[in-house]
Order: C-alpha cells, then structure tokens, then sequence
C-alpha cells in the first residue's frame, strides 16, 4: 500500500531515523505506557480502550494472564492471582512477613539467592518474574500501536527505592528482554510532565502517593533543568494500607473470626471499592457474602478519615524531614503536584493543602503524569529530540555505609548527594599476610546496621601479602544515575585491583535469571502467534488510515461513484474484523482493499507526476 | 567525547577564584553547565567505555559542587589546594577554651529535650551556633589570605564542630517534631 502515500518529489516519505521508546510506569496497582505519537506525548490505550493494567498476574496451570483478565480470577482464584507485588521488589523473606495481610501468598524463601518465590499452580514465581510479565505486556502494547521495536525504554521507580530495589527492577526490565536506557525516579518523572506542561520555572514538591509507595522531593525547575533537591518517602505504604485498615474494621465490625483466603481477599477488596466510592460520596454501603457470613454495614466519609488519618499523618513526617533536608521553608514551595492514584482521597488533598498553605495542583491526571514524564525522557534519550535542551539531576534517596565495629554504621555518602557520586576510603589490613577482606554495605539513616537495608557483602580477594597495616586498599563505591551501587578496590601501594565478589543480599543470581530466561522462551510459540497477529491488525489500521487520507485529498476528483462505493465497502469490512479477526482473515480483507483501490493508486501516481510536470520544460525534469 | 580534565582543581573545574566567599549562584550554574555536557544521559546510545568514563565524570563534577557549596568542605578544601595533608589529619582542637564552649553546647543540646518548650530551645542554640560559624568563617578567609595555613586549620576543624552540632540539633528537632503530630 505504500504507493497510496504520495509525496512530492525531493521529499522523502521518512526525514530521519526515529528511534521508538517508550516510558513505563510500573506501579504497584496499576502500570502503564506511553509513548511519542506524531508529536504528543500519551498514555496507550488497549484494544478495548484501556489506558491502566492492573499490576495483577494470574498463574493457572499452564497460562498466565495478565491486568484485567487476571483481575477477574481475584476472588475466585486468590492464591494464583499475584497482586501488588512491588512490595517485595528487592525485599527478603523476613521483610514480607510483617506485609502478610497485604500480601496472603504462600512464600519459599529457599533458593539460591534467598529471594522469596511465591507458590503458584504452575510454578513457584519470584516478584521480579511477576514484574517482567506485566512489562512484556506494556511493551508489547506500546510495539503494536507503534507497529514498530521499542529501541528503549524509561522504567519509574519510587524515589525512595533502595538498591536492592532498583536492581530488583532492572533485572525483571532484562527478563522482559527490554532495553532499559534509564529508571527513572517517579516524581522526578512527574515533575518533567508538570514543567512541560505549565513552562513554569520554580520550586516544585511532588506529593506521590500510590498504591504501595509514597515519594516526597522538591525539584527546582531552571530553563529545562530539572534538579532534585531532596527526596524522601516510605516504600511501604500506600493505598494499600488504607485498604488494609479499612479491612480491618470491617472485619471488627462483623465479629468476623474465622479468616480463609477468599474472604480476606473479599473484604480487601470490598474496602477498596468502599475507599474509591467516598473519594465522591459522603457514605457508602459495605456487604461481605461468603459462607454462613451475610455482613452489610455503612461507611461514611467521617470515619474512613479517621481510619486512615495516621497514615496521612506519616506522609506529613516525611514532607517535613525532606523540607529540612532541602533547607526550604514550606512558603517557599511554588506549587504542589499531586500524583498517584491515592492523591484523590480528600482527607489526603486536604491535609497537604493545609500543611503546605497552598492548595495542591490536581490539574494533572494522577495515574497518567508518571508514565508521560517517563516517556518524555525516553523519547529524548532515544535522540529524538536533539534541539530540546532537558536536564534530570537526581539524588540519592537513602545514605550508603558500611558496616564498622560493633555493628555500627559509617556513612560513606549521605542521602540527598547528587547522583552520579563516587567516593573513595581506605583500609588496612590488621594481620600480617592478609590477602581478603570483606565489606557490608547498607543503606539507610540509622546508627545501629541492624537498622539498615542490607545491600551487599563486597569480598575482596588478592590483597599482596604485606605485614599487618601495610596494605592501603582504596575501596570506591559508586553510584550511577540509576541510583544503582558498583565497588571498586585497589591496593595503593603495589597498584594491585583486587577481584571483589559481590553477594548481593536480596538479589537475584546471573545464574537463575538465565534460567528464567530459558523458561520464558518456552512460551515464546505462543507468544509469536500474538505478535503476528498484532502486526497484521497495526497493518491493517495503516492501511485505513492511508486509504481516508488520500479520499480526502482526491477521492471524489479521481473516482467514479461506483468505484468510490467498493473502496469503502472493502475499507469498512476491514474495520469490522480489525479487532476480531485472526491473522489470516486480516490478511485477506487487507488485500481486498488494496485490489479495489489499484487503478486508483495508478490514477493518483499520474496526476501527482503531471502536476509536478506540469509548467516545465522537458529539460528542467531530472530522470 | 570531550575529556574531563581530572587534574584541575575544583575551583578551576568551575572557573571561581580560590576564594572563600564565592557566589553560590555561579557555582551552581557552573555546575549544571558541565553536567548537561557529561552527565550519563547524553550517552545512552555511546558504548559502554564511554559511558562508564561519562559516569566517572559527571560523579567527580558532582563531588566538586558539593565540597564547595558546603563551607566546611570548602574551607578544607581551600587548604588542600594550600598543601595541606588533611586527609590523615585525626588530631583535634587543642584551644582549650573552645573545649569548654563544645562541653557547654553539648550541654545545653541535652537539655532541651527537657526543657518545657523544646523546639524554641533548640531555636535558641542554632542561633547561637549560626553566629558562630559566621565568625569562624570570617577568621579562617582572614587567616587564608594572610597564608596562615596552620592556624586557618585550627578554625576549620572548629567550623566542622559546630556544623556536627547543628546535624544533631536537626535530628533532635526531626524526632521532636514527628512526636508532636
């Protein structure tokens, strides 16, 4: 069909090379995608015309299903139905234990890397697993409408992810065999689709409340710089615990005392719903169906506030801390921008309005603002915007030390550091012919290591032997602008590198995430099937969309009644089956619509070749 | 790809006088300007060599800003660039009058947790702290420019004191704060 799109001698039909990159936002309720089409920034849509998906996989014996398909197999089917599973992105067998009412899987914490598995009908999956299906089902989106390979993509993560997190992240980028040009802090993200939208320079405080997360930074805008000057959050707590408190005094309130897995995933979700109803309503009606239980109760916007005032009154503690950290007062913020899906509860739009002395910016759709943010950067760093002059400058969310004596923590470099940074220390070694040493690095603001997100043990191996506090090992530690840890040592004096083994605490081994890769090749068949289909369909609207073009330009000139009334009998036919048809039929109805129109096509070649002839000399026309 | 040069010292990276009193605002734009240069987001399609030493860089522009948008790090800095080892330098104040004055502050610091309104105490010290460390800041640019290294040393490890009691006042003040909502 490429003839129908005629252009002008001297032009070419592509001015330059377009690298397609997408923005994902990977949320703990919801993900989504955008992308750059023809000029503007958007979120996709599915087929059905469907921007969010669900951040639900749903595993049965031999499928999985992902967003809302797996959404509907929730109740019925609770221990296979993996939900809000950023939670324990980068996170140990210990830490989930105390989110066990948010998250009621059953766990396997014995594998190589201590990486918890949750238990599925078909095999036991990890968080970082469970991630990478929902990317493959984004980027696959984003490829379909684009109908072309993502070069790279921009993945968010909550500003106050640790390492462990982040890695957590990439890694499941890497399962889902993404290029990952940058993760990118979420209300940073934010903060790029605010000041693109509003060209407003200023200090800025993105409040980003989702479902399992909340950020807190002020960024400073300056001419398309976008420079974070503090950030600061909790990465475990969200919309998620209101649902949770809500729960709890629903179940309260029944004199419920027997709990199974189908009820505790009915009153969550009862309470979600019961939640989102009084973001309008001022009172709503709970009812619990499930056995002998037959449980229905009034919840009113009163008493939701105060179920879940403590909440927002921690997400108050952190805005203050990271107004200290930036040395601002709170008069001195420009604006407030609300994000994230949990910002439309009023006590929570309320209270930041009042802690601030401003009434927060909601003009921006919360869900959307993230992945838009995200795409922005993508595109750009696709280069494919090589005049706009944007800067992102990040911070390090939480401080990096090691351990020292006595369990103690020493600082190496403290939160809110402009990130890239590296920072160098030296050691000894304390027995003669010492030729290892090893090195616990943690993160986190408190004295005691105990208290601390265990990142890693560094061992450093082939020290020269020397005699007890000869040795000068310079150990760099190293942060990336993906917030992301490297360490580096060399022993000064005989400029030997050590070789250092890294194990990570929370992270997955190079060995396991080569056999998932290996596993996830198995359903690649499947997968091919889709994507053909996905090809043709993109195809097929190509071809619609060419066909209406170039009507309106010369359709009535060019064609006769008749002829004109085939075109769009074989156009509308298409459109009928572009969404239901298999690969096959599309296939055909596409090659309908392009018999049809080729004497027209024909016709159209002439007249745009006459026209460009037309008051020339013969010599004047290059051959 | 344009080689940072890693030999200048911070003050040259930035094109600043060494001087104490410098303008923050041409540091931080002095700063964004070699960022939007090396920062690792306009290498993303560069190979990974490049990019590592991109990393490099944009880290060691970073490290530069913040020791010198910090008075404390700065005024150490200065006496590096001077010739001054203060990387092994573990001895303390031996002005004992200034002693007296950390025990006294230590003290008073203690205190406020006790006192019937802590926030206004812990106010009252800072103010008093921030008076300091403009007077120390003052005797050690005096000091530096009349070359008098050593002693401009002594006042910069009293600058770090008090700056250290300012964090911990921070804290208390953080701790206090989210005990009262």
């Amino acid at each position: 069909m490429a003839l129908l799109q005629i252009s002008e001698p001297g032009q070419t039909t592509a001015p330059h090379q377009r690298n397609f990159a997408a923005g994902i936002d990977l949320g703990t309720t919801n993900s989504l995608v955008a992308t750059n089409r023809s000029g503007t920034i958007e979120t996709l849509p599915d087929m059905q015309g469907r921007h969010l998906l669900p951040s639900i996989v749903h595993y049965s014996k031999d499928k999985i299903l992902v967003g809302y398909d797996a959404e509907q197999m929730q109740s019925s089917d609770p221990m296979n139905t993996l939900s809000s599973v950023k939670r324990i992105m980068g996170r140990g067998i210990e830490d989930i234990k105390g989110l066990s009412n948010v998250l009621p899987y059953e766990f396997d914490g014995n594998s190589e890397s201590h990486v918890p598995r949750i238990v599925t009908r078909q095999k036991k999956v990890s968080a970082i697993e469970v991630s990478a299906e929902i990317l493959k089902t984004l980027s696959d989106r984003a490829e379909q409408t684009l109908g072309e390979k993502l070069a790279g993509v921009v993945i968010t993560v909550p500003a106050y992810f640790d390492d462990a997190q982040r890695q957590a992240t990439r890694d499941a980028a890497r399962l889902a065999e993404l290029n990952v040009y940058r993760l990118l802090s979420e209300p940073t993200a934010a903060a790029v689709a605010y000041g693109l939208d509003q060209q407003q320079d200023g200090i800025v405080a993105i409040y980003d409340l989702g479902g399992g997360t909340f950020d807190i930074s002020i960024l400073h805008l300056n001419k398309g710089v976008f420079e974070v000057l503090a950030t600061g959050g909790n990465s475990s707590l969200g919309g998620d615990d209101m649902d949770h408190d809500v729960g709890e005094w629903i179940i309260q309130q029944a004199e419920i005392k027997k709990m199974d897995a189908i009820l505790s995933r009915q009153i969550l979700i009862a309470a979600r719903k019961a939640k989102e109803t009084l973001t309008t309503a001022e009172s709503t009606e709970i009812s619990i169906k499930h056995e002998s239980i037959d449980f229905t109760i009034t919840l009113t916007r009163e008493k939701l506030n105060e179920l879940i005032h403590d909440l927002v009154d921690k997400t108050l503690m952190s805005c203050r801390r990271v107004l200290r950290d930036a040395k601002l007062d709170r008069k001195e913020i420009n604006n407030i921008v609300m994000v994230g899906g949990s910002t439309r509860v009023p006590l929570v739009l309320e209270q930041v309005g009042e802690f601030f002395g401003k009434k927060p910016l909601t003009n921006l759709d919360p869900d959307k603002v993230v992945a838009i943010g995200a795409a922005l950067q993508a595109d750009l760093l696709a280069g494919n915007k090589p005049d706009q002059d944007m800067l992102l400058l990040d911070v390090l969310p939480l401080s990096l030390c090691i351990e020292t004596m006595g369990g103690l923590s020493e600082k190496i470099i403290s939160r809110n550091t402009p990130i890239p940074v590296a920072r160098a220390q030296e050691f000894t070694t304390f027995k003669d012919g010492q030729t290892a040493m090893s090195i616990h690095v943690v993160q986190g603001e408190r004295e005691l290591v105990s208290d601390c997100r265990s990142l890693a043990h560094f061992e450093l191996r082939g020290i020269p032997p020397m005699t007890a506090g000869a040795a000068r090992i310079k150990v760099t530690y190293q942060v990336d602008a993906d917030g992301l840890m490297s360490v580096m040592a060399e022993e000064l004096s005989s400029g030997v590198k050590t070789d250092i083994v890294i194990k990570p605490t929370y992270g997955l081994t190079d060995n396991e995430i080569e056999t998932m890769l290996r596993d996830s090749m198995d359903h690649a068949k499947d997968d091919i099937r889709l994507r053909m289909l996905a090809e043709q369909q993109v195809e097929a609207k190509r071809v619609i969309e060419a066909i209406d073009s170039a009507l309106a330009v010369d359709g009535k000139q060019l064609l006769s009644e008749s002829e004109l009334n085939k075109i769009l009998a074989a156009r509308t036919e298409l459109i009928h089956l572009v969404d239901t048809g298999t690969e096959e039929v599309l296939k055909k109805a596409i090659k309908k619509v392009e018999q049809v129109s080729e004497d027209y096509v024909a016709r159209r070649m002439n007249a745009s070749v006459q026209k460009v002839l037309s008051g020339k000399n013969i010599d004047q026309v290059d051959v | 790809m344009i080689q940072l040069d890693l030999k200048k010292n911070f003050f040259e990276l930035f094109d600043l006088e060494v001087d104490f009193q410098l303008d923050q605002k041409l540091l931080h734009a002095a700063q964004q300007r070699l960022q939007s240069t090396y920062h690792p987001d306009r290498f993303i399609s560069a190979s990974d060599h490049e990019k590592r030493i991109s990393v490099q860089n944009a880290a060691h522009v970073n490290e530069a800003y913040e020791t010198l948008k910090n008075p404390v790090k700065r005024a150490r800095y200065m006496l590096q660039v001077g010739g001054l080892d203060i990387q092994n330098d573990h001895e303390t104040t031996t002005d004992t009058t200034f002693l007296m004055e950390q025990i006294e502050l230590r003290e008073e610091m203690d205190e406020c947790r006790r006192c019937k309104d802590p926030m206004r105490a812990c106010s009252h010290i800072t103010g008093k702290l921030d008076q300091r460390s403009k007077e120390f800041s003052n005797q050690f640019e005096a000091l530096f420019q009349q070359g008098k290294l050593e002693d401009a040393k002594q006042v910069s490890k009293k600058m770090q004191f008090i700056e250290r009691i300012l964090e911990q006042i921070d804290d208390i003040q953080i701790e206090m704060e989210d005990g009262l909502f």
